[in-house]
C-alpha cells in the first residue's frame, strides 16, 4: 500500500513536471527536487525505472533530441492519454489529501 | 508492447545506459560551474544518480517474465558453474549416474517381474492347487488324477478347476522331426486362465473323453512358426507321437502356459491313471479360478477339508498328504521376490552413498564459493532466491545424471532381459516403461533435493559480513562436522554391502567346490523320446536305444556313450517310493522314496560316478534274466546298516505297478541330482535292458568341444530312425552352470553394488580428507615450523581418516548384523552372522580406507612451512 502510494506519487510528479513541455531525466528530477524546496529528496536514479513504466503505459512518449548544452538526451513528453491520467490522479490526489486533513484536523484542535 | 517488450528489452537496455550517462555528464558539467574539481563533480553526480547498474537492472526486470525467466536464468547460470567445474562435474554426475542407473535398472526389474499384473484375466484370482506332504519332506507337490477328479466334484470355492499335465512331442510332417513341447489340459484351463483364442475355438468338456478323435490347439508361436500364420489352419491336422491332431483352435499371441509350451492337447484320464493305486502318482498341476469374493485362505481351508476327508477315505495313498494354495503370482515369481528385494536394498543404499558423495562434493566446493554468494547477498539477493539457485543446481547435476543413468540402465535391462526364465522370470516384461521412467524422474528430484539440501542450507546460513572477513580460508567447524558424518554414513552403508556381498561370495564360492557326485566335463547331453504309437513294445524300444549306443559309439572321438531316464544335471527326476526286505511291512506312503534312473551299462562310467562294492551293470542283465539293480550309498548305509547289501533284494515301486523284488549287484556314490546345494538324494538304478523306457537322455564323453557334438547326435538318431527327433541337446557345463545361474547372479550383483559402494565410499574418505588437509595447511605449517615431524603431521591427519572410518565399520558392523539375516535362504555353509566375513570386510574396509586418507596425508607432509605460513 505504501509502496503504491509512493510510486504514484512520483508519477504524478512526473506527469505533473511534463505539463509545461518536454524535457529530459535530469531536468525532470530537478524540477521536482526544486518545486518542492528540496523536501521530496528522490535519488535521481529511481526517476528512470518510472519514466520507463509510464512511457510503457503509454502516458508520455520519447525522443532524442540535443539538450541546452548540445548533448544527445533523450526527451519525454506528455500524450493525450497522459494528460487524461495526470487529471485524473490529480483530482485522486486531492481527494486523499482531503480525506487524510479532515482526519487529521480534529485531532490538532 | 506486451510480451514483444521482452525481446527488445537488449536494446533498450543500451539506450538506457546512454541516457543515465547523459544525466551523469549534464550533473557533472553543472557540478564543474558550481566550482567542484572535475573528480569531485563526477563522484557528487554518481551519488545523485544512484546506482546505475541496479537502475539498469530493474528497468530490465520490469521487461521479463519473472519467475520462469529467473528460473532460466538459474538453470543457465547452473550450466554455466557445471562447465567451469568440469572436473567437479564429471566425478557428481558419474557418481550419480552410477546410483541412479543402477536404480532405475534394478526397479524396472521390480517392476517388471514382481509388480506389473500378469497377462491374465483378472490374474488375482487365478491360485495354484498342489498338494503337500511336509512330513516326508514335500511342502509343495504335484497332484494325482484321482484326487484331483475328488477336488473337482467337491470344491465350491472356484469358478473353474483345471489338471495340467506337460507333456513332450514328437512332431513329424515337417521338414525334419522336431519335438515340441506342449501340455494335455483339461477342457476348462483356458477358461482358469481367463485367455481365449486368436482363432477357432478351445477344447469342449466332450474332448477330454478318452478314444475320441484328437483335437489340439497351437500357440501363436508354433502357428507362425510351422505353419506360416496359415489363416486357413483350422481343421488341418498333424501329426504327433504318430497320432494325427486335428487343429481347433490357435491361442492368442504372449500366451504360453505352462512356460514354453507350445500346443495344447486335451486331458484324458484313462482308466489307469484313475484307478485306486494312481492316488500316489503326483503329476498333475493344478490350476483354479476363485470365485468373486472367495479369498485364497477360505479356498485353502475347504481344499485342506476335503483333502481330510481323503486322507480318511484312503489311508494306504493319501496318508500326510493336505492341499496347498499359491495365487498364481507367488508360484510365477515368488522365489526370486528375496533376491529382488535384497538387490533392491542393495541399489538403495548405493544410491545413498552416492548422494553422501556429492553432498560432500557440494560442500567442499561451497566453502571456495562462499564469497561468490556472500558477495550476492550484500548485493542484495534474497536467501530463497540464492537457496533456490543452488538447489536449481543440485537438480540439474542430478537431471543430467539422471539421463547418463538411464543409458546404463537400458544398457542393463538389455543385459538382463536375456537371462533365460529359469534364472529370471517374466524377463521379457522387463523395461524402461513409463513407470519406470517416473521412477527415474522421482529419484532424480529426490536425489538433487537430499544432497543438495545440506549445502543450500549451509552456504545460505550464517551472516554474509562473517564470512567476507573470514577470508575465506578457515571452513566453519559445523560443517565439517556434517562432511564426518557423511562419511561415516558412507562407510556404514558400505560396510554393510560388502559384508552382504562377502556372505553371498563365500557361499558361491563353496557351492562352486561341491563335488557334484559325477564328472560333467566333456560331455554332451540329448533327449529322445520314442512316440508309443511307433515304439509300443519293450524290445522296440531297447533295440532302438542299444542301436543308437553303439552307432554314437563307433564315432570318432566319442569316448563313452550311455543313456539314462534321468539327467542328473537338471533335477527334478523321477523319484519312487522303495522298500528293503524289513520294511515291506509299511504301506507304500510311508516307505521312503528314491531317485529313480534307468541306465545303460556304460551310464556310470561315462558319468564317473564311482562303485564302491559290488559290480555295474552288464549286458547279461538282459530281459530274461533275474532282475538287478544299484542302489547309491546313502541308502546302503541308511537301511542296510552293517550288512553287506550286495546279494539282498529292493523292491521298487515304479509308477502305479507292483513292485517287484531286486537283486542289489551294486553299491554307487550318492549324486547331488537335486541341485548342488541340496543333500545328495537317494537313488536307484536299473538296466534299461530289463526296464523299458520311452524317454531317454543321452551322454557322450568326447576328445574334442562337447558343443560341437549336436549335429553328430542328430544324424545319429535319424540314422536309426529318420522321424525321430533330438531335443534339448547340451553340454554338462552349460546344464551345471544354468543349475548354479540364480546364485551366481545375485553373487554377481551384489558384489558389483558392493564393489561401487566401497569405490565410492573411498572416494567420500579421500575428498574430506583432501579437503581437510587443504583448510588445515596453515595449521600444519606453524607446526611444522615449530618443530613437528612429518611422522607427527601423517599421524595427526591419518588418525582423523581412521576415527571415521572406525566409526562407520562399528556402525556398519552393527547394521549388517541386523540386516544379513534377511539373506539367510541365500546362504550355503556360512552363517549371516559369519564372524570370519566380517572380520575379513571390515580389515579390507579400513584398509582401504587407510590408504584413501594416507595420500592427502602424505601430501601434508610436504607442506613447505615457508609457503604454507604465506598461504593466506
Amino acid at each position: 500500500m505504501q509502496a503504491d502510494l509512493l510510486q504514484g506519487t512520483l508519477d504524478l510528479l512526473i506527469l505533473q513536471t511534463l505539463v509545461l513541455g518536454a524535457a529530459h531525466g535530469h531536468t525532470i528530477a530537478h524540477v521536482i527536487e526544486h518545486r518542492s524546496d528540496a523536501v521530496l529528496q528522490v535519488e535521481h536514479g529511481s526517476l528512470y525505472p518510472a519514466l520507463h513504466r509510464l512511457e510503457d503505459r503509454g502516458w508520455i512518449a520519447s525522443f532524442w533530441g540535443t539538450s541546452e548544452n548540445n548533448r544527445k538526451a533523450r526527451y519525454y513528453r506528455l500524450t493525450a492519454a497522459g494528460r487524461r491520467q495526470l487529471a485524473q490522479q490529480t483530482s485522486r490526489w486531492e481527494q486523499l489529501v482531503g480525506a487524510i486533513n479532515r482526519v487529521l484536523r480534529p485531532a490538532k484542535e | 508492447m506486451g510480451w514483444t517488450r521482452f525481446f527488445r528489452r537488449a536494446s533498450w537496455d543500451q539506450e538506457r545506459e546512454r541516457e543515465l550517462q547523459t544525466y551523469l555528464e549534464i550533473e557533472t558539467g553543472e557540478n564543474i560551474a558550481r566550482g567542484m574539481t572535475s573528480e569531485d563533480a563526477r563522484y557528487a553526480a554518481r551519488r545523485k544518480l544512484g546506482n546505475p547498474t541496479q537502475i539498469r537492472e530493474e528497468i530490465y526486470r520490469m521487461n521479463s517474465l519473472t519467475f520462469i525467466e529467473s528460473l532460466w536464468q538459474d538453470v543457465r547460470c547452473g550450466l554455466r558453474m557445471l562447465r567451469k567445474n568440469a572436473g567437479f562435474s564429471a566425478v557428481a554426475i558419474l557418481t550419480l549416474a552410477l546410483g541412479i542407473g543402477a536404480n532405475t535398472a534394478i526397479f524396472s526389474v521390480i517392476h517388471g517381474v514382481l509388480l506389473s499384473p500378469l497377462p491374465y484375466n483378472d490374474p488375482d484370482r487365478i491360485v495354484l492347487v498342489l498338494e503337500s506332504n511336509p512330513t516326508r519332506g514335500f511342502p509343495q507337490f504335484s497332484v494325482s488324477p484321482p484326487n484331483y477328479i475328488d477336488w473337482k466334484k467337491d470344491s465350491t470355492s472356484f469358478e473353474q478347476i483345471a489338471s495340467i499335465a506337460r507333456g513332450d512331442f514328437n512332431y513329424t510332417g515337417g521338414a525334419e522331426p522336431e519335438r515340441i513341447s506342449g501340455a494335455r489340459v483339461a477342457s476348462s484351463f483356458f477358461a482358469v486362465m481367463g485367455v481365449t483364442p486368436t482363432m477357432g475355438r478351445t477344447f469342449l468338456p466332450e474332448d477330454d473323453v478318452v478314444g475320441k478323435a484328437g483335437v489340439v490347439v497351437l500357440g501363436y508361436g508354433l502357428w507362425t512358426r510351422r505353419f506360416g500364420s496359415d489363416p486357413q489352419v483350422l481343421g488341418k491336422s498333424l501329426t504327433l507321437d504318430g497320432q494325427s491332431y486335428r487343429v481347433v483352435g490357435v491361442m492368442q499371441d504372449g500366451f504360453q502356459f505352462p512356460r514354453g509350451v507350445d500346443l495344447w492337447l486335451p486331458s484324458e484320464f484313462d482308466a489307469d491313471a484313475l484307478s485306486p493305486g494312481a492316488r500316489g502318482a503326483h503329476y498333475l498341476r493344478v490350476m483354479a479360478r476363485l470365485k468373486p469374493g472367495v479369498s485364497v485362505d477360505k479356498a485353502q481351508s475347504e481344499m485342506v477339508a476335503i483333502s481330510k476327508r481323503l486322507e480318511q477315505q484312503y489311508p494306504k495313498t493319501n496318508t500326510g498328504w493336505t492341499a496347498k494354495l499359491l495365487t498364481l503370482n507367488e508360484a510365477t515369481v515368488g522365489n526370486v521376490r528375496p533376491t529382488l528385494l535384497v538387490l533392491f536394498g542393495a541399489v538403495g543404499f548405493l544410491l545413498l552413498i552416492a548422494c553422501a558423495n556429492v553432498a560432500n562434493l557440494l560442500l567442499a566446493r561451497a566453502t571456495a564459493r562462499q564469497r561468490e554468494i556472500a558477495i550476492r547477498f550484500s548485493l542484495g539477493a534474497s536467501r530463497l532466491r540464492i537457496a533456490r539457485q543452488l538447489l536449481t543446481e543440485s537438480i540439474l547435476l542430478s537431471g543430467i545424471a539422471t539421463g547418463a543413468g538411464l543409458l546404463l540402465a537400458e544398457w542393463a535391462i538389455r543385459a538382463l532381459r536375456t537371462l533365460p526364465p529359469s534364472n529370471l522370470p517374466r524377463a521379457a516384461n522387463i523395461g524402461l516403461d513409463l513407470p519406470v521412467l517416473g521412477f527415474a524422474a522421482g529419484v532424480a528430484v529426490l536425489t538433487g533435493l537430499l544432497f543438495g539440501f545440506a549445502p543450500a542450507l549451509q552456504i545460505t546460513r550464517g551472516a554474509p559480513s562473517e564470512t567476507l572477513k573470514e577470508g575465506g580460508r578457515t571452513a566453519s567447524a559445523g560443517r565439517q562436522g556434517v562432511r564426518s558424518a557423511l562419511v561415516v554414513l558412507e562407510t556404514t552403508l558400505a560396510l554393510v554391502l560388502l559384508v552382504g556381498s562377502g556372505l553371498l561370495l563365500k557361499s558361491f564360492l563353496r557351492l562352486q567346490t561341491v563335488d557334484p557326485g559325477f564328472q560333467y566335463k566333456n560331455i554332451a547331453t540329448a533327449d529322445v523320446s520314442l512316440p508309443r504309437s511307433k515304439y509300443s513294445t519293450d524290445a522296440q524300444e531297447r533295440q532302438f536305444f542299444s542301436q543308437v549306443l553303439e552307432r554314437i559309439q563307433s564315432v570318432q572321438g566319442v569316448k563313452e556313450v550311455a543313456a539314462s531316464s534321468g539327467n542328473p544335471m537338471e533335477g527334478s527326476n523321477l523319484s519312487f517310493s522303495f522298500a528293503t526286505k524289513d520294511l515291506e511291512a509299511l504301506s507304500p506312503s510311508d516307505q521312503p522314496s528314491a531317485g529313480y534312473y534307468v541306465v545303460s551299462p556304460n551310464y556310470f562310467h561315462t558319468l564317473g560316478i564311482p562303485l564302491l562294492l559290488g559290480r555295474f551293470f552288464t549286458p547279461e542283465d538282459s530281459a530274461g534274466r533275474p532282475r538287478v539293480a544299484i542302489i547309491s550309498q546313502t541308502i546302503a548305509q541308511r537301511f542296510f546298516h552293517n550288512k553287506n547289501p550286495i546279494g539282498q533284494t529292493i523292491k521298487i515301486g515304479v509308477g502305479a505297478a507292483v513292485p517287484v523284488a531286486r537283486e542289489i549287484v551294486g553299491v554307487v556314490g550318492d549324486v547331488k541330482d537335486d541341485g548342488l546345494g541340496e543333500a545328495a538324494t537317494m537313488a536307484a538304478y536299473e538296466p534299461y535292458t530289463q526296464m523299458a523306457w520311452s524317454d531317454m537322455t543321452l551322454f557322450v564323453r568326447s576328445n574334442s568341444d562337447p558343443s560341437q557334438m549336436a549335429s553328430m547326435l542328430r544324424s545319429q538318431v535319424t540314422s536309426v530312425d529318420k522321424d525321430q527327433p533330438v531335443a534339448d541337446i547340451s553340454t554338462g557345463d552349460q546344464l551345471m552352470a544354468q543349475a548354479v545361474a540364480q546364485p551366481q547372479l545375485r553373487t554377481t550383483l551384489l558384489s558389483l553394488f558392493a564393489g561401487l559402494a566401497l569405490i565410492l565410499a573411498s572416494l567420500g574418505i579421500y575428498g574430506v580428507m583432501s579437503n581437510t588437509v587443504a583448510q588445515r595447511t596453515h595449521e600444519i605449517g606453524v607446526r611444522m615450523a615449530l618443530g613437528a615431524g612429518q611422522s607427527s603431521v601423517l599421524r595427526l591427519v591419518l588418525s582423523n581418516g581412521v576415527r571415521l572410518t572406525l566409526l562407520g565399520i562399528a556402525f556398519g558392523s552393527a547394521g549388517a548384523f541386523a540386516l544379513t539375516r534377511l539373506m539367510k535362504s541365500f546362504l550355503f555353509h556360512v552363517t549371516p552372522t559369519d564372524p570370519a566375513t566380517f572380520v575379513e570386510v571390515a580389515l579390507f574396509l579400513f584398509l582401504v580406507a587407510l590408504l584413501a586418507s594416507y595420500i592427502p596425508a602424505r601430501r601434508a607432509t610436504r607442506v613447505d612451512p615457508v609457503i604454507a605460513l604465506r598461504y593466506e
